[in-house]
């Protein structure tokens, strides 16, 4: 690239999701001009050759607002008066549109990369001001919210094929966008990244006669699928598989915490509340096996990790997971809903011999070092807004 | 007699246990006292109803509350605010907290009351004295969720309620033997009370046949304790065995994009109906027009809506959810499933549909004289006024 490309990453918040600050901070060492706009959610990490307008309390909010109305009137008064236009059409709250939308018509990045498909029809007038509109598909704003609100259905339907391009986190979700009328040639799956260095690859010697340690990582969302993970933990138990199951995320969820009740599993599953990134490593470190129970995802990270740390993974078979995991191959794939073949896989995974667990981790880092490294993210999603430039629609 | 009720809001018209028992005990000629801790109207009508005192908004508001509830505790019911005081100090509460219930519980403590009943086992926390201290015996219902759900959460929640509650009221036998689990010690006497229904108002007499065959229906809110994930993934094993049917929930809450989507991936989005919330007398409609009618809970204290559906006639298959298996009687007023089992669900389904129209009949018959006989309202109203003698 030889022009330095100014780009906007918004997800609304800063400091955002893991994947979307180490897309941030890769692209920002590789040059590109980055700004970040949003609520301010914690302490921001400073990055090179970054503009940051963020705002947190009301005092804050007001001066960005006042900031940037005056330059535009002063600099863009003509863009100004058009953006006004377009705000005056909204239903929504004019004040909170002017204070996010100002400052990215101020500094006019080429491109405005937005992370959550649901607000696409708050930044589709992005393009009026020559500005290439690149939405991410991802999770729940794709797999899901579309099938229950139409309205959302319909939005995407009429938006999606005005759109200058998308990055899709899995080949699975490119379809599923596909249904409301996203164009193939301008889906580019980029896969989720892991700064491999900072997480050493560890053979673990895994010892049958132990209690097979079993985790899961995720917050206690229906999704996730914990209720099937804690019926197959009470086949398991029946099975007469000696084993300890840890939840991390889920806290003293009511519904979970009365499933593990009625199946008398007090002693083998144990809830923890959140915890830290370096936590969660960790604890996926000492674990034998990370379970996947979700009957949606796009691509979980914690089974990217897991694969990158040396921890074998089991995972339902939802979702762009088949496009991470090879059946018995870097891990094990089984159907989403169903207990008894979860129960039936962690069972075998429990008699496991030593060098065939090996082999499978082994494999595993392997597909994580070749797919989901950090500097193949970077590159492919500075290819993506490249060709989103060169191409004139 | 003054009886006292402590609820969490006033009854809504169609909260038939709280309304009927009200209207029952007040044609006995006894009071009754509504204690609520939110003002919020509800459609029916009371006597007299007392909101505790608002102790939530900016710190000048609660603190002002606060004062003046003290004071005028202090000053026109003396005697009942120290007992209140010296009783929380025996139980080892701290002094910050012993004076927060002299507040809390200003409302209730102006009362000449003979019973204080607590309408919920989750309303009796920080109030466990409250009853002693005004010279009145005490009651609380145990329902479901209050001594289902929530104790897991919070262990040993009524440990200081077992010693001072003088009778117990419970919906069903399954949730009185939930009340030993959870350190009840046998002193006080448990009496089951049943829900009951208006089994004038739910009958078959307008009945009419299902426009599709086989047309099941659950009326409930959307909550994971209904169990309808596993309903789906039932109706889906239906699906896959070639049975054509139509599944109609009906009930709105905050699993509906949970449901949606396991219809929709187990791909039945053709087969099922989320209709949302609609009024009562639709609710009667919808129900008129379907078979079967299932209830597979995964918790439950007892379901007013399997009373309704067997006695407007209907087929009924619950789970065996704690007060569930009372409700229905297995084989005989209809079917019980073991819960969070869809397989067992589907296969049961399957086997009710292959029954003959006699055998059919033959249930509904029973189940219709059953719940007459066993579940109406002047039963209940009965039963109740028997409750504080």
């Amino acid at each position: 690239m030889s022009k330095r490309i100014k780009i906007a990453i918004y997800s609304g918040i800063v400091p955002s999701t893991t994947f979307i600050e180490r897309l941030s901070k890769g692209l920002a060492a590789k040059g590109s001009h980055l700004f970040l706009f949003g609520l301010k959610n914690g302490r921001v990490p400073p990055l090179p050759n970054s503009t940051y307008i963020t705002y947190s309390n009301m005092l804050s909010k007001l001066l960005v607002l006042i900031r940037y109305t005056f330059l535009l009137f002063v600099i863009k008064p003509k863009e100004k008066r058009k953006l006004d236009k377009i705000i005056s059409k909204s239903k929504k709250k004019q004040l909170v549109l002017k204070l996010k939308y100002y400052p990215v018509l101020y500094h006019c990045p080429d491109i405005f990369h937005l992370q959550w498909a649901k607000s696409v029809e708050d930044w589709i007038w992005v393009q009026e001001f020559g500005i290439k509109l690149i939405v991410s598909l991802r999770g729940a704003h794709i797999n899901y919210s579309p099938l229950v609100d139409s309205k959302i259905a319909t939005t995407y339907e009429a938006l999606f094929p005005k759109v200058d391009g998308f990055h899709a986190v899995s080949k699975a979700i490119s379809l599923e966008a596909m249904k409301y009328h996203a164009a193939l040639h301008k889906i580019k799956v980029v896969y989720s990244g892991l700064e491999l260095e900072r997480m050493p690859f560890q053979l673990k010697i895994v010892d049958v006669n132990t209690p097979l340690k079993i985790i899961s990582i995720g917050r206690a969302h229906w999704k996730k699928g914990y209720t099937y993970a804690l019926n197959s933990a009470y086949l398991l138990k029946v099975a007469g598989v000696d084993f300890q199951y840890t939840i991390v995320g889920v806290g003293s969820n009511e519904e979970l915490t009365f499933q593990r009740s009625q199946l008398e599993l007090e002693n083998e599953v144990l809830f923890l509340e959140k915890l830290s990134f370096e936590e969660v490593l960790e604890s996926i470190r000492k674990a034998d096996v990370l379970l996947l129970p979700s009957v949606e995802e796009g691509i979980a990270n914690v089974v990217l990790e897991a694969m990158a740390l040396g921890t074998l993974v089991i995972s339902t078979n939802c979702g762009g997971m088949d496009e991470v995991i090879v059946d018995n191959e870097n891990g094990f794939l089984v159907p989403i809903r169903n207990s008894e073949v979860m129960a039936s896989v962690l069972k075998r995974i429990s008699e496991l011999p030593l060098p065939t667990y090996q082999k499978i981790v082994i494999r595993a880092r392997n597909t994580i070092e070749e797919q989901h490294n950090h500097k193949k993210m970077v590159v492919e999603m500075r290819d993506l807004y490249q060709k989103v430039l060169n191409t004139e629609l | 007699m003054r009886i006292g009720l402590v609820l969490p809001s006033i009854p809504a018209y169609s909260e038939t246990f709280f309304t009927n028992k009200i209207k029952g005990l007040e044609a006995h000629g006894h009071t009754v006292v509504i204690f609520v801790n939110n003002s919020k109207k509800g459609t029916f009508n009371t006597s007299k109803c007392k909101v505790a005192p608002k102790l939530s908004g900016s710190l000048f508001q609660v603190g002002s509350i606060s004062m003046f509830k003290l004071i005028y505790s202090f000053v026109f019911h003396f005697k009942k605010s120290k007992r209140l005081y010296l009783l929380d100090r025996k139980d080892g509460l701290g002094l910050f907290q012993r004076i927060k219930n002299i507040i809390g519980n200003s409302h209730i403590i102006t009362e000449p009351l003979d019973w204080l009943h607590f309408g919920f086992g989750t309303m009796v926390f920080n109030r466990e004295n409250v009853a002693k201290a005004i010279g009145a015996k005490m009651a609380v219902s145990f329902r479901g969720f209050d001594i289902g759900v929530y104790p897991l959460k919070n262990p040993g929640c009524y440990l200081r309620l077992w010693d001072k509650v003088d009778k117990i009221h419970v919906i069903s036998n399954d949730i009185s033997a939930l009340l030993y689990k959870h350190g009840y010690n046998g002193k006080a006497e448990i009496i089951k009370i049943t829900p009951a229904i208006d089994t004038f108002y739910f009958n078959n007499e307008e009945h009419q046949l299902p426009s599709v065959k086989n047309s099941f229906i659950t009326v409930a809110r959307l909550h994971w304790k209904k169990g309808l994930e596993y309903t789906l993934e039932a109706f889906a094993l239906l699906k896959k065995e070639g049975i054509n049917f139509h599944y109609t929930i009906i009930g709105e809450g905050e699993e509906y994009e949970r449901l949606k989507f396991a219809a929709y991936q187990l791909d039945l989005l053709d087969y099922v109906t989320f209709t949302g919330k609609i009024d009562h007398e639709k609710i009667k409609d919808e129900l008129n027009n379907a078979n079967i009618y299932i209830q597979y809970s995964i918790q439950e204290g007892f379901c007013n809506a399997v009373l309704e559906a067997q006695a407007m006639g209907k087929l009924c298959i619950v789970s065996n959810a704690e007060g569930l298996s009372e409700n229905v009687l297995d084989n005989e007023t209809g079917w019980v499933v073991p819960k969070c089992n869809p397989k067992a669900l589907a296969e049961k389904i399957q086997e009710v549909l292959a029954l003959s129209v006699e055998q059919k009949s033959s249930i509904t018959q029973t189940a219709q004289k059953r719940v007459r006989e066993e579940f109406n309202l002047e039963k209940q109203q009965q039963e109740f006024v028997g409750f504080y003698k």
